[in-house]
């Protein structure tokens, strides 16, 4: 492993860690460079130092009071004729908490969503929120005759919002997403397939939601957009909302606080 | 009130950029007009409005199918599902209304001896309950081909259908044979009128009723969900 | 202990990372790894104990230099002290008649 491998490495641990790697690596470096040591005798493996890192700057944070779930769903069950596809599923998403629900295809996530959601019913289990909802669906969601902007506005409209303020806050929101430009007065239908769901994504967290039901919302995203979806979720997370992200993505799961599987052998 | 105005907005730029749908809305009710022109001049103005009633609850199904996706998400936003769906009726009133001055006009100068405040009467009634129709049709069968099919059937059938009929009552033009009439000839009497506008008016109470309803259950609250 | 250390080290003036682990080194407690001393670092600066900020050296690329707060010349001065009467009553306890 060369120094450059080693702390292209470190930056990325340290990026996925949401620790800005810039003075950490830049150090680190200096260091190598003054000591002309190779990296694994002076630091060691860069994931481990990575974690070390994050422990010294962060400190081990004294458990917050997270107060009562913004999200919590009990004992959901649901068929579709003789197929069982949720059986007793709990779920608690408190505010600043990150969920990714994994499972196979037909394993119920964007079902239980839905539940979550309160667009379809369950055939047994409540579902508490507090809060108001924001919600991707995996497809559709968007009208293919408005154009983005128009579309804000719409959906700002429903949460109070002036349309200018929406516009604004769509717009913002788009172009952290690497939103590519002059799409603002496109219809959404000639829109590519990645950056409609980017719009369906805006969509979502238009308005300040308090919860955020994300299902798949990545799909079409190249890998920069996947990168800045996921510092989304995590802008999201810091500003104390409950996020629950359905993926398919199982390398990605340190990313989430917690996992849902629903894989039919671990439900119970 | 201006989440109502806000869908109408909406709905109304979807429906001006759906070119094909706008290129029927005035073609349609022009060839009606023009197909009974020539042999029965008195006959084109009630194929004229049953032209504007088919494209226009065309329109409408086009929009209720079209709004299918986007609604579960909108209701989530915050609009309730009265105002989704007044939203939209509003968008297809406005729509219908415009739709309708150039085929007046369009009667006024090419055909004479016609009651032409009968006729207004009975294009604003044909616009007041396409929209609901093509809505209520939208949300009661599962795609656009289907609910094409029907609005094609419904209106075949009122061109059809011996009016005095029982069967003809229950079409959703039946009122405008009646209004018709009063408008081409001269003897006919106000009972024309009176029975087309009960007709039409009960009509429209029962598409707005089927479509409020059915747009409620599909958006409703869920027992399961409670919220704090 | 290490942190300690580090912030003793600092008291002979501000300095960066690889010159303290030199000095650290020097006053014979051994070659210390970088993966050890930046996290240290890392940890006192959490804490407000050590200052930093960044600065183009005499040759080379900014370097990060370090410096005691008023708080950590505080700490380190209770520490030495602490330790002084640790020692002190060690060696007694040892010390052979």
């Amino acid at each position: 492993m060369t120094v450059e491998d080693w702390l292209a490495a470190l930056a990325a641990e340290l990026h996925r860690r949401r620790i800005d790697p810039a003075e950490v690596v830049a150090e680190a470096a200096a260091h190598l460079r003054d000591s002309g040591r190779p990296p694994m005798e002076v630091f060691g493996p860069p994931t481990a130092y990575a974690v070390t890192v994050v422990d010294s700057i962060r400190g081990t944070a004294p458990p917050r009071d997270r107060g009562a779930p913004r999200l919590q769903a009990s004992n959901i069950s649901k068929r579709y004729g003789r197929t069982t596809v949720l059986t007793g599923v709990n779920l608690s998403v408190h505010a600043g908490e990150a969920v990714a629900v994994i499972g196979g295809n037909g394993s119920g996530k964007s079902t239980f969503l839905r539940i979550c959601a309160g667009l379809d019913s369950p055939d047994e289990g409540q579902v508490r929120l507090r809060g108001t909802i924001g919600y991707c669906p995996q497809d559709g969601g968007t009208a293919g005759f408005l154009t983005p902007d128009e579309h804000f506005v719409l959906v700002g409209a429903g949460r109070g919002i002036r349309r200018t303020a929406s516009i604004a806050q769509g717009r913002t929101a788009a172009a952290a997403l690497d939103w590519p430009r002059g799409h603002a007065a496109k219809p959404a239908r000639h829109l590519s397939g990645g950056t409609r769901q980017k719009l369906n994504l805006v969509l979502a967290g238009l308005g300040d939601p308090d919860v955020l039901l994300l299902d798949e919302p990545y799909q079409g995203f190249d890998n920069g957009s996947y990168l800045d979806f996921w510092q989304q979720v995590w802008q999201w997370r810091d500003a104390g909302k409950a996020i629950v992200v359905v993926t398919h993505r199982l390398a990605e799961l340190d990313r989430a606080d917690t996992v849902l599987d629903l894989s039919p052998r671990n439900q119970r | 009130m201006n989440r109502i105005l806000v869908v109408a907005e909406m709905a109304l730029r979807e429906i001006v950029r759906r070119r094909g749908v706008l290129l029927l809305l005035v073609l349609l009710p022009l060839l009606f007009y023009y197909s009974r022109r020539d042999e029965a001049y008195w006959q084109s103005v009630r194929m004229v409005t049953l032209g504007i009633g088919f494209t226009l609850s065309t329109a409408a199904l086009f929009a209720g199918m079209g709004a299918r996706t986007m609604d579960p998400r909108l209701r989530l936003s915050g609009y309730s599902a009265s105002q989704l769906y007044l939203g939209r009726l509003v968008a297809l009133w406005a729509v219908g209304c415009t739709v309708c001055v150039p085929f007046f006009l369009l009667i006024r100068l090419d055909i004479d001896h016609v009651r032409y405040e009968a006729v207004v009467l009975l294009m604003a009634l044909t616009v007041a309950v396409s929209a609901p129709l093509g809505l209520a049709v939208s949300a009661l069968l599962p795609r656009e081909l289907e609910g094409m099919l029907v609005l094609l059937s419904v209106v075949c059938l009122q061109i059809l259908l011996n009016p005095d009929k029982t069967v003809a009552h229950v079409l959703p033009f039946w009122f405008s044979r009646e209004i018709g009439t009063y408008a081409i000839e001269h003897d006919a009497g106000t009972g024309y009128v009176t029975r087309g506008c009960l007709h039409a008016a009960i009509t429209f109470a029962v598409l707005l009723i089927l479509v409020g309803g059915l747009s409620s259950i599909r958006l409703r609250r869920r027992a399961h969900l409670s919220t704090a | 202990m290490l942190d300690l250390c580090v912030l003793g080290a600092l008291a002979h003036g501000e300095s960066y990372g690889y010159e303290i682990g030199q000095r650290l080194e020097k006053s014979g407690l051994g070659p210390i790894a970088g993966g050890t001393l930046y996290p240290a670092l890392l940890r006192l600066e959490r804490l407000g104990l050590v200052l930093s900020d960044w600065r183009a050296g005499t040759s080379g690329p900014a370097r990060k230099y370090y410096r005691l707060s008023n708080e950590g010349t505080a700490t380190l001065r209770q520490a030495s002290a602490d330790w002084a009467v640790f020692v002190s009553n060690v060696t007694a306890i040892m010390e052979v008649p």
